[in-house]
């Protein structure tokens, strides 16, 4: 840490940096929701399906986001358990209309749920039910309800209906994760 | 018309046989009666299957028996659908293998699973599923497309379908691959699930005197009645088979069937076959996504092998029976297989070059399903089992089942690469076998008429199936799922894998084994030779021994005898003790004597010679006498024993002791 990131630190002018894991199935609008996060002079116009992972940036009112966009295709996804444990918050995105794989978007959650870095951690887990915008997608509700998320109980968890392509939704997602990141470090 | 289609069937051979042979086909084709039936069928096959198989079964392996699998009717009957490994594991949603995205018992779909297809047809990246469906009662074909959960389209289909593929038709972008449907004597082809293009098979000769026929009346010179019975006449007798007009005439009422030929006079005959089944075969590359030719069997006994883009007939071949199941491996420009099951019962295996089959494979049972893994063809029959063949016709495994096959196809997991077979069975099961490993087992809340594999939606590894009673069943293999080979009760025991230490072959015994190849019967020969001679002397000096009674036993009628010496101490005077018993049962044995006969120099007896006392049978008596050791060489010698009779010179027997060296004078 140089001199000046330290001073500006300790006057407060840096905000805290918190990482975040960014899951959900391929498709389902992660990488979307992501880049419209960032500012609006940042953000690519063309979003193609991640391979791997990718590191993105951005700022909250009051915390600086570092987040790991995992790339969600069934080859990839096994990548996702060696980041648990750098993970402070999770934001999971789910693709409300694709109702086929529903299922497996619950499997991957159960699996997320049980693993060894996440099962006794008290760590915030925001759902985006994605795609809201398109014709045949399931209700926040219905998803929340598909994915048991009730069955959660010793996490906090929020589930909001977002279009990340039009940006509705996230702004109430992001907040909701800043307060509990805050609560948890106080 | 219903009544009209009926007769229509039962009058053009062709046609009734296709509904009737093949059982596979009909209980897929006619959907409502005979699906029924082979549900009855197969709660009758449970029945008496039921008793061997408690819950629980026993396996053997490593020659202990192990519980393999554990199924608790109570779990069975509260899951609506689960599934288990071929060996161990109960059946429980968190260690299935299996996701159940949708089970819809309403869907009303009936097919079978020749008319499945699964594709990206939009080329947007969401694959979906056509089928071609029968309807309800068979009555309603309709061409189906399935996109995830919901139907996005149907279209009425002119015939009943019998079979569905995608292929792509060119290789320039972008490659979205056309789906084909065979229905009737015609395959109607669809680009972006829009009809693009039709072909009919080639129209058959017709009866030059059902020609005549018609013509006449054309120009009103016969009248219906007449026409109907010259035609009769031909349908009886001609070899060459009437048209589908004169076929749909004949069971007219008097009142219909004047308006029948003058509607349909102007038209000339034709005379079509109907496809009973297709498949694809990549033209000229091997790859995933490569041009593919469709190949179509047909009711008249032969394979036609389309050009994807211009649909011209490529090549032609023809077939002893019916083909009922294709399936083609190679590439038609390089070189080429087709193995085509017939509803004779037998397997045609066809090659590039040749128009005839080059092998067969006579399976004695109606075959039900063709699949092809890697390199060998499994074929189910309806004698409920699995077998596994190669390209070649030879048989390489045979798998029971507990049930008949309704509905097989392929599983092939590209990320893990594996392909597999999976049965759907009466009993409402599917079983998925790797060669004749069973790897899973799923249960279904309803016999499953049809099934497939692959990717649907944006998963991969999608598993489509629908029920007799025309649901619909999806599911999705999870990721981490894996088939665990060898834990089921098939396969060869893991002893036999252990590797025996079997010395080198060295050059002797090479050059040993190459003799013995060539020069086996003369070494055959010379060894009996040899055996026979052994006999001989061995029999002669039985025969020797007999006629001289050196034996210690004395099997004469008169004198049955038995000698036995015991010879004790340690020298130089020994004590010898002969055992001599009668054998006979009743009659006692008076007037025996026992001569010793020995070398003097070296031994002294006080007696070479005394009576025997009268001998009653069965007991045993002991004769001792006393034998001095004369010389202080160590050297020892052999005493003869004989026993004879008062008078006699021949010993009715003998017997030779080894005396011991005499140890006592040694000592001395």
């Amino acid at each position: 840490m140089g001199l000046l990131d330290r001073l500006s630190g300790l006057l407060g002018l840096k905000k805290k940096e918190v990482h975040v894991l960014c899951l959900g199935l391929d498709n389902s609008g992660k990488t979307t929701i992501i880049n419209k996060l960032k500012p609006s002079n940042a953000q690519s116009q063309d979003i193609v399906p991640t391979i791997g992972f990718s590191i993105q940036k951005f700022k909250s009112s009051s915390l600086s986001f570092t987040v790991f966009d995992m790339s969600g295709q069934g080859r990839y996804r096994n990548l996702w358990e060696h980041y648990y444990k750098e993970g402070q918050a999770i934001i999971f995105v789910i693709d409300s209309s694709d109702k086929l794989r529903m299922v497996v978007a619950k499997e991957e959650l159960r699996t997320l749920l049980n693993h060894p870095d996440i099962k006794h951690r008290r760590i915030p887990i925001l759902f985006f039910a994605n795609k809201m915008d398109l014709r045949d997608a399931l209700t926040s509700v219905k998803v929340s309800q598909l994915l048991c998320l009730e069955d959660i109980k010793d996490k906090p968890w929020h589930i909001c209906a977002s279009d990340a392509i039009k940006g509705e939704g996230l702004q109430e997602g992001v907040d909701w994760l800043q307060d509990q990141i805050q609560s948890v470090k106080t | 018309m219903g009544r009209i289609r009926d007769k229509l069937y039962k009058s053009e051979r062709g046609i009734a046989s296709q509904l009737v042979e093949t059982p596979a086909r009909t209980s897929a084709t006619c959907s409502g009666a005979s699906l029924s039936r082979a549900g009855k069928l197969s709660a009758r096959n449970l029945d008496t299957r039921a008793s061997p198989q408690p819950g629980s079964f026993w396996a053997l392996r490593g020659g202990w028996p192990q519980p393999v699998a554990r199924v608790t009717p109570g779990k069975m009957a509260a899951t609506s659908s689960s599934d288990s490994d071929g060996g161990k594991g109960e059946s429980s949603e968190a260690n299935s293998k299996w996701l159940d995205s949708l089970s819809d018992s309403m869907a009303n779909i009936h097919t079978f699973s020749a008319c499945l297809a699964l594709a990206d047809f939009h080329g947007d990246g969401e694959y979906k599923l056509a089928m071609g469906d029968l309807g309800p009662d068979g009555r309603q074909p309709r061409l189906k497309v399935l996109k995830g959960h919901t139907l996005v389209s149907q279209k009425p289909l002119p015939d009943l379908p019998a079979a569905a593929v995608t292929f792509l038709m060119a290789s320039h972008e972008p490659r979205t691959p056309a789906l084909a449907i065979a229905s009737g004597p015609c395959v109607y082809v669809y680009k972006n699930l829009k009809p693009y293009f039709k072909f009919s098979l080639p129209s058959l000769p017709t009866n030059p005197l059902e020609q005549d026929l018609w013509n006449q009346a054309k120009e009103d010179q016969i009248d219906p009645l007449t026409l109907k019975e010259m035609l009769e006449g031909i349908r009886e007798k001609a070899e060459v088979p009437l048209s589908v007009q004169s076929l749909r005439f004949l069971p007219l009422e008097l009142s219909e069937m004047e308006a029948f030929v003058n509607q349909h006079k102007s038209k000339s005959i034709r005379r079509q076959t109907v496809i009973t089944t297709m498949t694809t075969l990549k033209k000229n590359l091997a790859d995933e996504d490569a041009v593919s030719c469709l190949v179509l069997g047909t009711e008249n006994k032969e394979l036609l092998v389309l050009d994807p883009e211009a649909f011209t007939i490529l090549a032609k071949m023809s077939l002893p029976s019916v083909p009922a199941f294709l399936e083609a491996s190679g590439q038609f420009d390089v070189e080429f297989r087709l193995a085509a099951a017939c509803r004779n019962g037998s397997i045609y295996i066809l090659r590039r070059d040749s128009k005839r089959p080059k092998y067969c494979i006579e399976l004695g049972a109606q075959p039900v399903g063709l699949v092809g893994v890697h390199k060998v063809l499994v074929v189910g029959s309806n004698q409920d089992s699995l077998h596994g063949f190669t390209y070649k016709g030879k048989r390489l495994w045979t798998v029971q089942m507990p049930a008949a096959i309704l509905a097989m196809n392929l599983l092939e997991q590209h990320s893990r690469g594996l392909q597999a077979v999976m049965a759907a069975l009466a009993n409402e099961e599917v079983r998925i076998y790797h060669d004749k490993v069973l790897l899973n087992v799923i249960r279904t809340p309803e016999a499953v008429t049809s099934l497939c594999f692959g990717r649907y939606g944006r998963e991969d590894n999608t598993l489509i199936m629908t029920t007799l009673g025309g649901g619909l069943i999806i599911k999705i293999l999870k990721r981490t799922a894996v088939f665990a080979e060898g834990g089921g009760e098939a396969g060869p025991p893991p002893s036999q894998a252990i590797k025996l230490n079997v010395p080198r072959k060295t050059r002797l015994y090479v050059d040993q084994t190459l003799r013995e190849r060539e020069a086996g019967t003369a070494m055959h020969r010379t060894f009996q030779a040899d055996l026979y001679l052994l006999r001989l002397r061995a029999a002669r000096a039985y025969v020797q021994a007999l006629e001289s009674s050196l034996s210690p036993v004395s099997l004469t009628a008169r004198e049955p005898l038995k000698l036995h010496a015991v010879v004790q101490g340690l020298g130089p005077t020994f004590k010898l003790t002969l055992h001599l018993q009668n054998t006979s049962t009743a009659r006692p044995i008076l007037g025996l004597v026992v001569c010793f006969l020995y070398n003097e120099v070296l031994y002294a007896l006080p007696r070479a010679f005394f009576k025997v006392p009268l001998l009653v049978p069965g007991l045993n008596y002991p004769l001792e006498t006393f034998v001095k050791s004369l010389s202080d060489k160590g050297i020892s010698d052999i005493i003869k024993v004989l026993v004879l009779r008062e008078g006699q010179s021949t010993p009715l027997l003998s017997a030779h002791i080894n005396m011991p060296m005499s140890e006592g004078l040694a000592a001395d």
